[in-house]
């Protein structure tokens, strides 16, 4: 981790360091490797993320994205004998910083799973879990909060009337926008969607759509999607990353109606993936 | 299927798989057929405790010869009776037909006033105030093998009537103790007076002679009317039923009546008095049909009469209490003919008859209980056969405090065995199943906490490396056979406890701080990442090094606090008794026994809890150990209860050990510092040497059943929230 050293004595000096004090920028991602025990995962991705806008990565099957997408939050030091170069500034400092608090980093950066992974709880407390780990009990605060998250979620009207049962009598639809609700009960900054609708029938996939679609205006927003077609209508910049490379980065609109490499064209036009 | 050999591929691989589900569905029923034989067969032996006694009249005859019955008696088998008769003649006779076998002609000088009667002694009290006693006998032999009792009659006062009372007054009342050397004879006079007569026997070794010397004779005068009296064994106390309900409780020495006399109130007139086999308990008959039983309890320095239990079933004035020869137990005749058949410890009536109708004035047990002799008042003899093999057990007696004979008070006793003949078997569960709870809970104290954090530590926070050791190590460890365990337990750790007892305490202390103290210096130690995982194992040096440090310091601790030794130091200045095998050596061995089944259980809950709940917990800021604390545990929860459940189960069955470290004893005391005895090593330790179904034996039998109800009910109660479980995780 000698970048990050690197980073400390002169953030100034390093090429994408300067990009942080553009306020439209949310995260600057400079030649992340990743590394898991001998095979690498991802090479030299670097590309900046903007404020308030959904970014979305595909990618055929195994080309890293999720790998990617994990590295924002750093779930992925939960995987054994995972190695990471590289840097992502977040506001101004390297995440992989050593003296970085993986669980103040995890609440600024929230993430939702493909599958819908609601606790054994209440619908009530699985919104209210990550503000509790923060500490806060008080009932009145808790219910505002809740409720604030899952209208957010647009689940609230579907709810309100059972918020004390189990959360796993929901439907799929409804357990993926719970965990929505959840991930945004804490206010992250940014949220990370790993395939967020893949498990989903075409009314719930819409259903999430729309949601992601109203977050852009309050949150930063990464989603990794196998359906090109969701990509190219939930995102503004879309990231086309091929065997753990980021093979083209831009605007979404382009990207899908004028690639600038052959791969990607290959991949939008069905030849492989 | 056209192609004949696919056919037969096929035909064939049918029949594999029918065979294969027949073969593990036969296999399924005969596990659960053989549970309920077992289960069945335990209730099959248990049941015939519970049932009542039958009484039933084999035979019915005038009396043989001629005059009133005064004293009835059996042989052992019952075929044969005895009658003393009012005309002073013994007749013997055939119990099935009335026939006289043999008519014998006392010669008496004198009619007879009263007779007393103790197991085959019966003593006639003579209207010249002198007494005779006579002893029946049968000898048994086998002329042309048929089985023949000779009737013998023996006289161990001497032929000649024993002057009682020197001035020649009749003897109203009258009891009789004998013993090899000593006789005792009290008796009421009809001028109002109280004999007590002592006497010193001697019997010739060569010739058989006896003499009879007298060492005291005493008399006290009474006022009113005598009904009922009688004489304890041991000859220190003479108890005469009064008027208006009175006893009279008379105390002697060596010298006769030492002047001391208690006076009860029972309320109603007291018709019989009659001592229960062993002399400590008196059964007083009443007006109203009630039998009360008093005891001798030591009270203040003497001794005194308790009132007991009483028993109600008959609503005439009782007319005689015939006690059993053998046991506690006795029948109850009253003047319109009803029998019952009572046992004193389980206060249970378990049989009555009424084939007379009239007053009953005799009545006799064969000396095994098995027959009764009945002589009413139309001077018809009636013979009964009784069968009550298990008298001696009610839910009372087995759950609740019964005051046995020779206590100071009602308790929960058990003691199967003992090496008199009035001794009498005390079989309350309360102390074996409260040990078996004592061992289970201390054991349990020491291995949940272990098992569950050492589950909640490998499952989520071990290195996957180190895991795939130490979980199969500790699972192998319950294959370890736990009579190895249990010889530990006795025959090392029992006294190095004992020798080491301030350090196992120090430990207590010492380990976790020493935990805290490495955990502090752990937030010094540089590139703490590489030993992730890992953590568990470096602390086995230091667990070592505490546990060596506590036991160095346990002689200096003793020496600088405790007087050189602590249980010295606890037993005299705490007043808490130590015995050496105790619930603190079972709770470390057992639990050490069964940590491997509570963790590998909860261990698997655990690290069963899916991944994504785990991930999404810690994707929302939580720390690993509030994602353990709020998400992992409760969602494994059923699981973990289920292994503790599972533990528990194991450590209630748990035998060896127990029985080798707990020192058995049956005493209810909750003190970690005392042993127990559990209903398992109870099994282990009695059942081979209780006769078989006797009542001892089928109150193991019980105890086994209770056993097997406890284990069987915790099991499935764990499995079945196991299943719940399953079920519920099949929908995350």
């Amino acid at each position: 981790m000698t970048e990050t050293v690197a980073t400390k004595i002169d953030p100034a000096i390093l090429p994408g360091s300067s990009a942080t004090t553009d306020s439209t920028i949310c995260m600057d991602v400079n030649n992340l490797n990743l590394f898991y025990g001998e095979s690498r995962a991802l090479t030299d991705v670097s590309f900046q993320m903007k404020k308030n806008q959904v970014t979305a990565f595909i990618g055929p099957s195994g080309c890293g994205k999720s790998t990617l997408l994990r590295c924002f939050n750093r779930m992925n030091d939960l995987v054994d004998s995972v190695r990471v170069t590289g840097e992502i500034i977040l506001d101004g400092k390297n995440i992989y910083a050593p003296d970085v608090d993986v669980t103040s980093l995890r609440q600024r950066v929230g993430m939702v799973f493909q599958k819908p992974n609601p606790f054994p709880m209440s619908i009530f407390e699985n919104v209210a879990y990550g503000l509790r780990l923060q500490g806060i009990n008080k009932r009145r605060l808790l219910e505002e909060k809740v409720e604030w998250a899952l209208k957010g979620a647009a689940l609230w009207s579907e709810v309100k009337d059972r918020l004390s049962e189990s959360a796993l009598g929901l439907s799929g639809g409804q357990q993926q926008r719970l965990v929505i609700a959840r991930a945004i009960a804490i206010e992250p900054e940014i949220l990370l969607l790993d395939e967020p609708a893949s498990a989903l029938d075409p009314i719930s996939t819409l259903k999430i759509e729309e949601l992601i679609y109203e977050l852009k205006s309050k949150y930063t927003i990464l989603i990794v999607t196998h359906n090109m077609q969701q990509a190219a209508r939930v995102s503004d910049e879309t990231g086309f990353m091929y065997l753990g490379e980021m093979i083209e980065f831009g605007d979404t609109n382009k990207i899908f109606t004028n690639p600038a490499k052959k791969q990607t064209e290959d991949y939008i036009t069905g030849r492989y993936g | 299927m056209k192609n004949p050999s696919l056919q037969v591929r096929y035909n064939r691989r049918a029949f594999k798989d029918r065979l294969a589900r027949y073969f593990v569905a036969s296999g399924g029923i005969s596990v659960i057929i053989a549970i309920l034989l077992i289960f069945f067969y335990l209730l099959y032996v248990v049941i015939p405790m519970f049932e009542p006694a039958e009484i039933r009249e084999s035979a019915s005859y005038r009396a043989p010869g001629d005059g009133k019955t005064l004293q009835l008696g059996l042989e052992e088998q019952g075929t044969v009776g005895v009658r003393f008769t009012s005309e002073g003649h013994v007749i013997f006779f055939k119990t099935d037909s009335g026939k006289i076998i043999r008519d014998e002609n006392l010669h008496l000088p004198a009619s007879i006033t009263s007779v007393a009667a103790n197991l085959n002694l019966v003593a006639l009290a003579l209207e010249n105030g002198s007494v005779l006693a006579i002893r029946y006998k049968f000898d048994l032999s086998y002329p042309g093998d048929v089985r023949t009792l000779t009737p013998v009659l023996d006289y161990p006062l001497g032929k000649d009537p024993l002057v009682l009372d020197e001035s020649g007054a009749a003897l109203s009342h009258i009891d009789i103790q004998l013993s090899d050397d000593v006789v005792g004879v009290a008796a009421t006079t009809n001028d109002n007076r109280l004999v007590f007569a002592r006497y010193q026997r001697e019997e010739s070794f060569i010739s058989g002679d006896i003499s009879i010397e007298l060492e005291s004779r005493s008399e006290q005068p009474f006022q009113g009317e005598i009904y009922a009296v009688a004489l304890t064994p041991g000859l220190d106390h003479f108890y005469a039923s009064a008027e208006n309900g009175r006893l009279f409780d008379y105390s002697l020495d060596e010298d006769g009546f030492d002047g001391k006399k208690r006076t009860y109130n029972l309320e109603h007139k007291i018709t019989r008095l009659k001592l229960l086999l062993g002399g400590s308990s008196l059964l007083a008959g009443m007006e109203n049909g009630e039998v009360q039983q008093w005891m001798s309890v030591r009270k203040d320095g003497g001794r005194e009469l308790v009132y007991i239990r009483n028993f109600v079933k008959n609503r005439q004035a009782v007319s005689y209490i015939a006690t059993e020869q053998q046991r506690k137990g006795f029948a109850v005749a009253d003047n319109r003919g009803n029998i019952t058949i009572n046992y004193s410890t389980s206060q249970r009536t378990l049989a009555s008859i009424n084939t007379a109708n009239t007053l009953v004035d005799q009545m006799a047990w064969s000396p095994r209980a098995q027959n009764l002799i009945v002589s009413d008042s139309n001077n018809l003899v009636h013979f009964y056969k009784v069968d009550n093999e298990y008298p001696e057990v009610s839910w009372d007696v087995l759950w609740e405090k019964v005051w046995y004979e020779g206590y100071d008070e009602a308790d929960y006793i058990w003691q199967s065995s003992a090496s008199t003949n009035e001794f009498e078997a005390k079989f309350s569960l309360m102390p074996l199943s409260f040990g078996t709870i004592k061992a289970a809970f201390y054991a349990m104290i020491f291995a949940v906490p272990i098992a569950i954090f050492g589950a909640m530590f490998t499952a989520q926070f071990m290195a996957p490396r180190m895991r795939q050791t130490v979980k199969p190590a500790i699972e192998i460890m319950e294959a370890l056979p736990t009579v190895i365990l249990g010889f530990l337990a006795g025959l090392w750790l029992a006294p190095y406890v004992e020798t080491h007892l301030a350090g196992i305490f120090t430990l207590l202390i010492i380990l976790p701080v020493g935990f805290l103290l490495c955990a502090w210096l752990w937030g010094f130690v540089p590139n703490k990442s590489a030993f992730e995982g890992w953590e568990a194992a470096l602390l086995v040096p230091v667990v070592l090094l505490l546990i060596w440090i506590s036991t160095a310091l346990s002689s200096p601790v003793e020496t600088l606090f405790f007087n050189g030794s602590l249980r010295n130091y606890m037993s005299n200045v705490w007043g808490l008794d130590y015995d050496q095998r105790n619930a603190l050596v079972v709770g470390l061995i057992m639990g050490f026994a069964v940590i491997p089944t509570i963790f590998s259980i909860a261990e698997d809950a655990l690290f069963g809890v899916p991944q994504h709940l785990v991930r999404g917990s810690l994707a929302l800021g939580a720390t690993r150990w509030q994602t353990m604390t709020s998400v992992v545990l409760p969602a494994a929860s059923p699981g973990i209860f289920s292994a503790v459940m599972m533990g528990f189960g194991r450590a209630v069955g748990e035998t060896m050990i127990v029985l080798m470290a707990t020192g058995n004893t049956p005493v209810m005391d909750m003190s970690i510092f005392q042993g127990m005895r559990t209903l398992a090593a109870n099994l282990a330790v009695e059942v081979p040497e209780a006769e078989v179904f006797s009542t001892h034996y089928r109150v193991l039998f019980l105890a086994a059943l209770i056993l097997f109800l406890f284990t069987f009910v915790f099991n499935t109660l764990a499995e079945l929230i196991r299943h719940r479980l399953r079920q519920r995780y099949s929908e995350l």
